[in-house]
């Protein structure tokens, strides 16, 4: 280990077993074992068991700041676990240099009983504190959690931003060299979540080593320099931040494609919406993962199942995954009062049955997953004669080898073009 | 900043691979390292048993004394034929029962030292050993409450104990120590196997009968005379007594043997505690 290095994981893995059954009787097995003196074979799996963290190296020095990325179920907490030494690994080896601080579950240890002050002491024994240092420390532990009168009441009675609060100002008070922090910033309100992310950042500039996990990619880009990516417990990239998000929001985004929901018909089924499909303009194998601003095209099957005296109007939905409205685009069959009143109402005289095809021009949407929905509404009245809800859904993803910055989440969308056509 | 001198290296199997004296060594600094987590985690469930309850401790005295009551109904309806003793038979009871009780308190904390805080040790790094302590040490203190509950007895009784009394709470050490021998193999197995605690509770509670706990030695049949003749418990319950009532232990000997196989359990537990916990401690 060279100075200035405070971590260095070597072929670390960990197995987990799968049913409870098989895990009782290995558990035993390796107890007798260990009784008898003997050392019970961790290095290869027996039935029934899985890697929950699978060869994973890496080191890191003071004052570098590292993010962990990866899906549910990838190992994330399970490796930050075997860092802070609550799991022992299964192969590999972990090196630590100086104190660590878990803020793996904040609050840990707290008795809901006991008054704040009490538990403070409580709290930052377990995070390896001598009652003279936690003294030393008290006031500016209080004065972070801005707890206020309530620090002689019982914690029972906090909120649980409160909770947090304590739990987070302890941890941070301990002065760690190695700070693992999972998830928990994500509880909070976005004050105190910034006022958290000024404090971890303070310690890092005074030489402490992050390891972030989180699903917030902002927080991790905001955090972070460097980033390791697990799949399935397995790392898959590791490297400048960025790259690692975009990998890893590429992952997601494939995830999303193969997940995708179930289309759902809604509205008085009098018209029939199928084979709804979004792809990359001239792409020959209709890609989904269409590349941030190039052409898509959105398309669908549409037959009446019954002779429809009104005019119609098509109405399609861009949203997020999570639900949000990012765009509607619609055209008519007639326009408003068979007058061409609106230029930039789009007309198209549709069949009983047709294909409907829209081609949006030089989208500005953020890379991320999207889904459209689908209906056709009578121009008088305001119900749906036919609807498909989760039609289908389509990814933007960054160009590949492009240095431009993108904001993960956001979905800022100016108005833009689209040209239909109706067979 | 400067780094600090903390060190700590993580490999699978690492504690059995420790070797025998290094073992034994990082065995006791694991637990003079974490006394100030020891006082803390001890200072909580003081606190917390304390807070809105109204006997808080003193609890510790109803279950005693409940039990003495149903010995001397036994007794008085004649079910129960306790054997000579030299002491009334109401005090004598409360002494075998105390005597017992820090056996099986200590032994029922123990065993649920790691299966009570999952929680914690899911969440937190640090020896586990300190659970122990932690567990074994609020037990003691029941002990000593249910002492002075002994000596009001006496009093009542007007019956004065010999001078080596003052090593009572000497004698009641290898109970402690047995107590928590095998508490602590349970809890490793507990965490695996969620009935053992149970199991071992009850069989350990069928015990009692076949010790000379609310009985003399001398009371009852060949049988159980047998029975009780093989138990180093029958002699650590003994000698305790024996100290307080008639000032001598009645077999020093066997008594010493006895002793000595409560040292070994409790040191042997505690090595088996220590390298096999880790294993099974993320199950908890």
């Amino acid at each position: 280990m060279g100075d200035s290095c405070v971590l260095t994981v070597a072929g670390v893995s960990k197995k987990f077993c799968a049913t409870q059954p098989h895990s009782m009787y290995y558990g035993v097995r390796d107890v007798c074992c260990n009784i008898l003196g003997m050392t019970a074979d961790t290095n290869r799996l027996r039935p029934h068991e899985f890697w929950a963290v699978d060869e994973v190296t890496f080191t890191l020095k003071q004052g570098e700041r590292l993010g962990l990325l990866g899906g549910n179920g990838s190992g994330k907490s399970t490796l930050l676990r075997l860092l802070a030494g609550i799991y022992q690994p299964d192969k590999g080896r972990i090196q630590v240099r100086g104190r660590v601080g878990a803020l793996i579950a904040l609050g840990a240890g707290f008795h809901p009983l006991l008054t704040g002050r009490e538990n403070i002491f409580l709290n930052g024994s377990l995070l390896g504190m001598t009652t003279r240092e936690i003294e030393q420390c008290f006031d500016q532990i209080v004065d972070f959690a801005a707890i206020g009168t309530f620090l002689d009441a019982p914690v029972k009675t906090y909120s649980s931003g409160m909770y947090v609060r304590l739990g987070f100002a302890v941890a941070i008070h301990s002065r760690p060299d190695l700070l693992l922090i999972d998830e928990v910033l994500a509880v909070g309100d976005s004050a105190f979540q910034n006022k958290c992310i000024g404090k971890v950042l303070e310690l890092n500039r005074n030489g402490t080593a992050i390891i972030f996990v989180s699903h917030a990619i902002q927080a991790i880009e905001r955090l972070c320099r460097s980033g390791l990516l697990l799949q399935q417990g397995t790392p898959v990239f590791q490297g400048e931040i960025r790259d690692c998000i975009q990998r890893y929001s590429n992952q997601l985004a494939q995830e999303n494609l193969l997940d995708a929901p179930q289309p759902a018909p809604f509205g008085l089924g009098a018209v029939d919406i199928s084979n709804a499909d979004v792809f990359e303009e001239g792409s020959p194998s209709k890609n989904r993962s269409i590349p941030f601003g190039k052409n898509f095209v959105i398309r669908f099957d549409y037959d009446f199942l019954q002779d429809s005296s009104h005019n119609t109007q098509v109405r399609v939905w861009i949203r997020t995954q999570d639900g949000r409205d990012v765009q509607r685009l619609t055209f008519q069959e007639s326009p408003f009062n068979g007058e061409q009143r609106y230029g930039n109402v789009k007309v198209h005289r549709m069949q009983r049955s047709g294909t409907v095809q829209i081609t949006v021009l030089s989208p500005r949407l953020f890379p991320q997953s999207f889904r459209i929905d689908v209906a056709i509404v009578p121009m008088d009245r305001s119900i749906h004669l036919g609807g498909l809800a989760n039609a289908a859904v389509f990814n933007i993803v960054p160009p590949p080898a492009d240095d431009r910055y993108f904001e993960y989440g956001n979905t800022t969308v100016t108005d833009f073009d689209y040209v239909v056509a109706v067979d | 900043m400067p780094i600090s001198e903390e060190q700590a290296m993580y490999e699978p199997e690492q504690r059995i691979k420790l070797g025998f004296v290094r073992c034994w060594i990082e065995m006791i600094t694991g637990i003079v390292q974490s006394r100030e987590l020891i006082i803390q985690l001890f200072h909580r469930d003081m606190l917390a048993a304390s807070k809105q309850s109204l006997l808080g401790i003193a609890w510790t005295w109803v279950s005693p004394l409940i039990g003495i009551a149903s010995w001397l109904f036994l007794k008085h309806v004649g079910v129960l034929i306790p054997g000579k003793s030299d002491v009334p038979y109401p005090l004598f009871v409360l002494l075998g029962t105390t005597i017992w009780g820090v056996f099986m308190t200590v032994f029922a904390s123990a065993a649920s030292s790691l299966t009570a805080n999952g929680n914690l040790i899911m969440h937190a790094k640090f020896s586990h050993q300190v659970l122990v302590a932690q567990q074994v040490s609020q037990a003691s203190l029941s002990v000593a409450a249910n002492i002075l509950l002994l000596a009001a007895a006496f009093a009542f009784f007007g019956v004065s104990p010999q001078w080596t009394a003052l090593f009572f709470p000497l004698t009641l050490v290898p109970l402690l120590l047995l107590g928590a021998g095998i508490g602590m193999i349970v809890s490793v197995l507990s965490v695996l196997v969620r009935d053992m605690t149970k199991v071992m509770t009850t069989l350990l509670g069928v015990l009692m009968f076949f010790t000379p706990v609310i009985y003399a030695p001398d009371a009852g049949n060949d049988v159980l005379h047998q029975l009780i003749r093989w138990k180093p418990l029958t002699y650590l319950i003994g000698g305790a007594r024996d100290l307080l009532i008639s000032g001598t232990i009645r077999d020093p000997q066997t008594y010493a043997g006895a002793v000595s196989f409560a040292m070994t359990v409790f040191l042997l537990s505690w090595r088996i505690f220590f390298i096999s916990e880790q294993k099974v401690a993320e199950k908890a």
